[in-house]
């Protein structure tokens, strides 16, 4: 079950409009690395986790992901605020503009729509996890490109916080992976499928 | 920054803080320093959240004193931009 907070979990404030990173920081929403994509893998693949741990971890980094999500979207919002037809025609963000006037959309910077395609949710938590890693660190490269592009101190801060988020959650996912081996057979852990062959797990003592 | 926003980054703070916390406590939940530090943040912030909601109403629904008003619709939401004082 999940309670709106009525606050983002890091501030936006930005008092210049810039149509031209508006345009790349969708990407984040609704893109290929994106938080729309994080938070429904994460949120999918915890149904089937056989450990308390993972089941927690995937929980709790699934439900950040929708923060930043908000976040992202205040960020494009703020952005692309009061903008003039000539600002719109002059950044190149009338293809985007066409099609959502300034509305937020799920899609990547080069205006392919959502797809639950940019995820899996594989059923077998080592193979999950290992996703989830390579996840994180291609929301962490998308993010430190986005910031070779960002000149606005206002961007630049939530940006920078969220890069850093990506990191604390690979960390985690990380400790996820090493939890999960701990349960297993050192001799074989890619051998099976923890979530479906349940006598891969050590016998207790 | 106005008031209200200064109170908020305050409260915002201490939530976060709780969050890094709660995800570290995921996997690390027998560290009793990880789990006093989030006890001791969720003490701090409960009075901030209370003071904050009497003055510029709820940030969640289930927490606040609707007895008056319906002050849940109020703006500014989050990606609003306040004007400074």
């Amino acid at each position: 079950m999940f309670v709106y907070e009525k606050q983002l979990q890091y501030p936006v404030k930005i008092k210049r409009c810039n149509p031209q990173l508006a345009k790349i920081i969708i990407s984040q929403y609704g893109g290929p690395d994106g938080e729309l994509g994080a938070s429904l893998r994460y949120l999918s693949q915890r149904f089937s986790m056989p450990v308390q741990e993972l089941k927690a971890t995937l929980t709790d980094i699934g439900t950040e992901e929708l923060n930043h999500l908000e976040m992202i979207g205040a960020i494009v919002y703020q952005l692309t605020k009061d903008l003039s037809e000539e600002e719109i025609k002059k950044n190149g963000f009338d293809a985007y503009f066409v099609d959502h006037t300034t509305g937020i959309y799920p899609s990547s910077a080069a205006g392919v729509p959502f797809t639950a395609a940019y995820i899996q949710s594989k059923g077998d938590p080592i193979t999950d996890l290992h996703e989830d890693m390579a996840a994180e660190q291609k929301a962490r490269t998308t993010y430190d490109n986005i910031l070779r592009f960002c000149d606005d101190y206002d961007v630049k801060d939530p940006i920078r916080f969220l890069r850093a988020r990506e990191v604390v959650h690979y960390q985690r996912f990380g400790e996820n992976l090493r939890i999960l081996t701990d349960k297993l057979d050192s001799k074989n852990f890619y051998q099976f499928n923890p979530s479906f062959d349940k006598k891969c797990f050590k016998k207790r003592k | 920054m106005t008031q209200r926003e200064i109170m908020l980054k305050k409260i915002g703070t201490y939530k976060f803080a709780m969050k890094d916390l709660q995800l570290y406590l995921d996997t690390h939940p027998k560290d009793e320093v990880a789990l006093n530090k989030f006890e001791e943040y969720r003490a701090i912030l409960k009075p901030l959240v209370r003071e904050f909601e009497q003055k510029y109403g709820p940030l969640t629904l289930k927490s606040n004193d609707m007895s008056n008003k319906y002050l849940w619709i109020k703006n500014p939401w989050p990606w609003d931009i306040e004007e400074d004082d």
